[in-house]
């Protein structure tokens, strides 16, 4: 703890953080572009300049130094005075936006950037309106400089971010920086282009519009979409993210500030893994069976079909085995309240995780990072919620069985009925399953996408994907953490927190706080859910 | 201006002064011998004592600065800043020209008093034959046992490399330098740390310039009270004055920083008078990153308190560049603002800016098109740039802010006369018409 | 994409020079000089551009290889300094000297020459690839303005008149003190 004095005013902060990050958590708008919490200090910008008392060097007495002192360079130490708010540092401020300024393009109509530029933002409330060179600006070219990402060089403030962020924390060194003086450009190695697994997150730390990502290109104006706080479901890591969309379609999803999990980054299988939202070839109708056939089933049956059905498997056949298979996809809350409800009307079903799918080892960052100087993992396996689903299981307890257990007993013929839940992002009913399912007579497949099971369900429950839906994942390290829904599901489906929650017979609408909350008086883990805290408002 | 016997350049002239053998029948090495006799504090004292101020520009006593060095170090490197870039100075090409075992007998004693274990001659590009003579004599003095392992039997160690740069001015800033030592561009570090502390390769390191080093054979062979006795307090020991421009005798010369301009450009021993009857208009006296001086300015002091009396950054490389009365002050203008356009690093936002749109604006004015608008910027852009106001990484901003501002400040009505009748539009149109 | 953007994501298509063994060999005779190798790369540079006239992307790639570090690395050094060239230059490089000393002196009118001479341009080549016209600042000669350095001969008080001599002197950028060759590539036979 240290106590600072902050233009006037006495200022609770940690000892040796920059005084621009005590300034900004302090809720101050300081200009900055080279700053960022991620990376290294090189204070090259000169615009988060600030004013600070220091001992005369004569005298020794307390007085404001003449010069100004750059604020992300400069540790707290308890006790300092600094000021942000004097005639010098706004006149610094003031000169350095029309430098930025004097080559810009300023065309801002057709740039992605605008409306959440910082250069904008900047100019609008540090700047002047009108540049004093009527000189001809430097001219510099647009650049190819990786699969997914273009750079228009003339856009760029040089705050070499983008540089320090490959070198530092993807640890792959594409990008450079060519040239010197005012002809310094951001540039690649041509044939190695910027294409680490975690290159997106250029994108999002340029605070101008001079890196841009292809996928979003000219696709919305940003002011446009609204966004939702959610959970990445590309790997275990659980990485916080926004999804940002417009009229119920995904644009772009962007991390999230998470100290205990991804601090500023999200790796581009993340984020550009949620084009499935909107395949077309989504399961959209609830069917039921009825011979060869399927035909459509109303939501408001669903839950007195299903109990009913399970209910008259369990009680007729209790020579045979339930299973009820939950997917490492589904919500902590979604997992409790449908094995609750099974539970209710056959105690005996068995309790089953299903596939997991993982590659062959996590990817660490930076690359050849060991367990000390690790700043970012993609781990093995590729689905959010492994972990939340086995408490649930354990919670519940009685007959369990590993997939692999399931698949040769119901191979076996040892299942009467099933409950599967599916909701993965890509194919993953394989041949060996497909054909021991076909040994349970009665099967209820819940999914995003048709398959085998689905062809031979006895009932077809369209799934919502991870952006329509809410809920608690716990990650590969046990954060249990919120993500919240951030579009409608798509024409016929229902959102499954729902219809889990009519399946339960409980009253009103499904709002996971209160499901989390019947959840944590059972089991401890969910006692403590983790929601990383916001970003001062003018850190980016 | 007192009698001087020359100390730095006393070997200039003489046959075969580049070898060995004449280097030490003249008594060189002697003071590296007497140093390696004494520990490394002793002559690091002496050099304290002398007051040795730098001569590459920032003036900071070297005694002073080895003394940063962390005391429980293990690695120290010392960089031989030979990068000598600053127009019109070529002191340090004399140097290492015509008297390299001077310099190398300089960088010994320098390391031993740092116990260095390599020292960097980082040289220019451009010092090609410099650089081949200075090559040789290291292999010299490396087979007479001067580098290498235990040195004269003194248990010392030091090895010493060539490092040539490639051609940018700012690896002449000592952060600057030891980034493009490490095989980078040459962007100068923030600083704290200091090299002291965290230099090159993050080892405490010591950068001094060529004729800083060259002093110290001198300093440990005459004694500290011999080096403060020669010119003022403050500026005291021998110094090397360059002179080009409009005069008869151009060249590097030896003296006390005991004179003024006036007798740098008109004593016989220096400049020896303006050439063709020309007239002083302007001098820029200590390097174009001091600034200039008008022609009623010539009685300042070529020492290091007597600049900033006459609104210079300081006494800079001790180069003075003589300009004459036919000369159109708009090229001196513009000549310098391209100089530090072209050599900015381009990190510091003031710095890469503000460097390229003078160079625009000066450009222009000199070819007819400037507005009364642009002599104003001339003026205001510096006053905001510069590490001394704290608004960059390096110096290197501070010298086009005083170059080009004293120029303005200093010939503001001839600049103003160009372009009294300008305004906005027409400029724009003749731009246009131009481009 | 509809509008034209530098390609980065593809290998360039020219052809340029690859590193012999013996210049590698050379090259890793710099190690042992500096604590990391990344500090033997402007040294490397150096000798690269002695034996393939510059410094063309293989030769980045493979320097890079050598010294441990990335492609982008060597990229970003090589263009920072202005002795370094990423094209094909003339046998003979002439820098001219602009910095103040000489441009007071007439740099400008010794530039000029040189460019009717050789008939071309600032940065430019002449068609039979002898020579390579640049400008420099301050060569650290300026009591002997205006300056031409020809490779490594500095000619002083050069006067427009005997532009056309110095350039069609063949030894115009011969030393006459002994050369070290530690800097040179490793094609080159004259010491
Ligand atoms: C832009 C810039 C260029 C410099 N160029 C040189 C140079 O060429 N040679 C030099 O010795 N010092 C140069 N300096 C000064 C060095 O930073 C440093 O102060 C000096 O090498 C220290 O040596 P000294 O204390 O022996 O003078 C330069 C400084 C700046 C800011
Ligand atoms: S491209 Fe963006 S992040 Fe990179 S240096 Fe330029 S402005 Fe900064
Ligand atoms: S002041 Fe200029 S030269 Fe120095 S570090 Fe900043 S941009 Fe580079
Ligand atoms: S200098 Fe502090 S944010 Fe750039
Ligand atoms: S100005 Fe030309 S050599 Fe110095």
């Amino acid at each position: 703890m240290a106590k600072i004095i902050l233009n006037n005013q006495e200022v609770e902060t940690r000892e040796g953080i920059p005084v621009l990050q005590a300034a900004l958590e302090a809720g101050l708008n300081v200009p900055h572009y080279c700053y960022h919490p991620g990376l290294s200090v090189v204070a090259s910008c000169r615009l988060c300049l600030m004013e600070m008392k220091m001992p005369h060097p004569k005298t020794g007495e307390l007085g404001w130094a003449p010069k100004l002192m750059p604020s992300c360079q400069t540790p707290v130490r308890d006790g300092m005075e600094v000021r942000f708010d004097s005639d010098k540092v706004h006149e610094n401020q003031e000169r350095c936006m029309e430098f930025f300024l004097l080559n810009h393009p300023l065309d801002c109509p057709v740039c992605d950037q605008a409306g959440e530029c910082h250069l904008q933002d900047y100019s609008y409330h540090f700047g002047k309106s009108e540049s004093r060179m009527v000189d001809q600006k430097h001219v510099t070219p647009k650049k190819d400089v990786g699969p997914r990402t273009l750079l228009y060089s003339d856009r760029c403030v040089m705050c070499s971010r983008c540089v320090r962020f490959c070198d530092e924390v993807a640890g792959t060194g594409e990008l450079c920086i060519t040239n010197r003086g005012s002809k310094a450009e951001i540039d690649a190695f041509p044939g190695k282009p910027l294409a680490n697994p975690m290159q997106g997150n250029v994108v999002d730390i340029c605070p101008v519009g001079c890196l841009l990502d292809k996928d979003f290109l000219f696709q919305q104006r940003v002011w446009f979409l609204k966004s939702a706080d959610s959970i990445c479901t590309g790997c275990s890591t659980g990485c916080s993210i926004r999804i940002d969309q417009n009229e119920d379609h995904v644009h772009r999803l962007k991390p999230r500030f998470n100290p205990r999990v991804n601090q500023w980054w999200m790796c581009d299988e993340g984020r550009f893994g949620f084009k499935y939202i909107h395949d077309k070839n989504r399961l959209t109708r609830l069917k039921l069976r009825r011979g060869e056939s399927f035909e459509s089933l109303r939501w408001e049956s669903l839950a007195e079909t299903v109990r009913y059905r399970f209910e008259d498997v369990a009680k007729k056949q209790s020579d045979k085995k339930i299973a009820v298979v939950l997917s490492p996809f589904m919500a902590c809350e979604e997992a409790w309240l449908l094995v609750k409800t099974i539970r209710e009307v056959a105690p005996e079903a068995t309790l089953v995780l299903g596939p997991v799918p993982t590659v062959e080892q996590d990817e660490r960052f930076p690359v050849g990072a060991t367990n000390g100087d690790t700043k970012f993992i993609i781990r093995k396996e590729k689905c959010p919620n492994r972990n939340g689903i086995e408490l649930i299981i354990k919670h519940f307890g009685g007959n369990t069985e590993t997939f692999d257990a399931f698949v040769e007993q119901a191979g076996a013929g040892e299942f009467a009925a099933a409950w599967i839940s599916g909701g993965y992002p890509t194919e993953w009913v394989s041949k060996d399953f497909a054909k021991a399912a076909g040994k349970i007579p009665f099967k209820v497949v819940h999914d995003l996408f048709g398959s085998a099971l689905t062809d031979e369900a006895t009932l077809v429950i369209p799934a919502c994907s991870f952006a329509e839906r809410d809920g608690t994942f716990v990650n590969a390290t046990g954060v249990v953490q919120p993500f919240a829904r951030a579009i409608k599901p798509p024409q016929g489906c229902k959102r499954d927190g729902q219809f889990f929650y009519e399946l339960a017979e409980l009253e009103g609408l499904y709002q996971s706080p209160t499901v989390l909350g019947m959840m944590a008086a059972e089991i401890d883990e969910f006692k403590e859910v983790y929601v990383p805290p916001q970003l001062p408002e003018h850190q980016h | 201006m007192s009698e001087y016997e020359k100390v730095l350049l006393k070997n200039v002239g003489k046959p075969n002064s580049r070898q060995l053998a004449t280097y030490v029948e003249g008594g060189g090495y002697s003071g590296a011998k007497r140093a390696l006799e004494h520990t490394p504090d002793d002559v690091i004292d002496v050099v304290k004592r002398a007051n040795l101020r730098g001569r590459g520009g920032a003036g900071f006593p070297a005694g002073v600065k080895w003394t940063f060095l962390p005391k429980d170090r293990e690695v120290t490197y010392l960089c031989v800043n030979a990068d000598e870039s600053e127009p019109p100075t070529f002191s340090n090409r004399v140097l290492m020209e015509e008297d390299p075992h001077q310099l190398l007998e300089g960088i010994l004693i320098a390391g031993y008093a740092t116990q260095a274990t390599v020292a960097y001659l980082y040289m220019r590009a451009e010092f090609t034959e410099q650089y081949h003579i200075m090559q040789k004599a290291i292999d010299e003095a490396y087979e007479a046992g001067y580098f290498g392992k235990n040195i004269l039997n003194s248990g010392y160690s030091l090895e010493c490399y060539i490092h040539r740069g490639a051609g940018a001015y700012v690896c002449g800033e000592e952060t600057g330098l030891i980034e493009s030592l490490e095989g980078k561009r040459g962007w100068p570090r923030i600083k704290p740390p200091f090299p002291a502390i965290q230099g090159a390769f993050g080892k405490p390191t010591v950068v001094n310039n060529v004729e800083t080093l060259a002093n110290l054979p001198h300093i440990v062979n005459r004694g500290a009270d011999w080096f403060l006795g020669i010119g003022p307090e403050g500026s005291s020991g021998p110094k090397l004055f360059c002179i080009s421009g409009a005069v008869k005798k151009p060249g590097c010369y030896e003296g006390a920083m005991d004179f003024s301009v006036r007798e740098l450009i008109e004593s016989d021993r220096f400049g020896g008078g303006m050439r063709d009857g020309l007239k002083v208009k302007a001098v820029m006296p200590g390097g174009i990153s001091m600034g200039i001086l008008t022609a009623d300015e010539l009685d300042m002091k070529m020492d290091f308190s007597d600049p900033a009396k006459y609104g210079l950054l300081g006494l800079g490389t001790a180069s003075a560049i003589v300009i004459d009365d036919r000369t159109d002050i708009r090229q001196v203008l513009r000549n310098v603002a391209r100089f530090f356009a072209h050599e900015s690093c381009g990190q510091c936002t003031q710095c890469r800016e503000g460097t390229s749109w003078m160079y625009k604006m000066t450009n222009r004015v000199e070819r007819g098109l400037g507005r009364m608008q642009d002599i104003e910027l001339l003026g205001e852009i510096p006053a905001k740039m510069g590490m001394m106001p704290g608004l960059s990484i390096c110096g290197l901003s501070d010298g086009a802010a005083f170059a080009i501002s004293t120029i303005v400040e200093k010939f503001r009505s001839e600049l103003e006369d160009y372009v009294r009748n300008e305004n906005d539009d027409a400029v724009r149109i003749a731009l246009e018409i131009a481009n | 994409m509809a509008w034209k953007a530098i390609d980065r994501v593809n290998a360039p298509a020219e052809e340029s020079p690859s590193l012999s063994e013996p210049l590698k060999e050379k090259i890793r005779g710099f190690f042992d000089r500096y604590p990391t190798k990344r500090a033997v790369l402007i040294p490397a540079l150096h000798m690269i551009q002695d034996d393939h006239g510059y410094v063309g992307w293989k030769a980045m790639e493979e320097v890079a290889e050598l010294l441990e570090i990335t492609p982008s690395d060597v990229f970003d050094t090589v263009s920072f300094y202005s002795h370094f060239w990423t094209h094909p230059k003339g046998e003979k490089v002439v820098m001219a000297c602009r910095s103040i000393s000489c441009d007071l002196l007439g740099a400008d009118r010794v530039l000029d020459e040189c460019k009717k001479v050789l008939g071309i341009g600032d940065h430019e080549t002449t068609p039979d690839g002898k020579y390579s016209l640049m400008t420099e600042e301050c060569l650290a000669a300026c009591d002997h303005g205006p300056c031409l350095m020809i490779n490594e001969k500095m000619h002083k008080c050069v006067d427009p008149a005997n532009v056309r001599k110095i350039l069609e002197d063949d030894a115009n950028d011969k030393l006459d003190i002994p050369r070290s060759n530690l800097y040179d590539g490793a094609n080159r036979t004259s010491a």
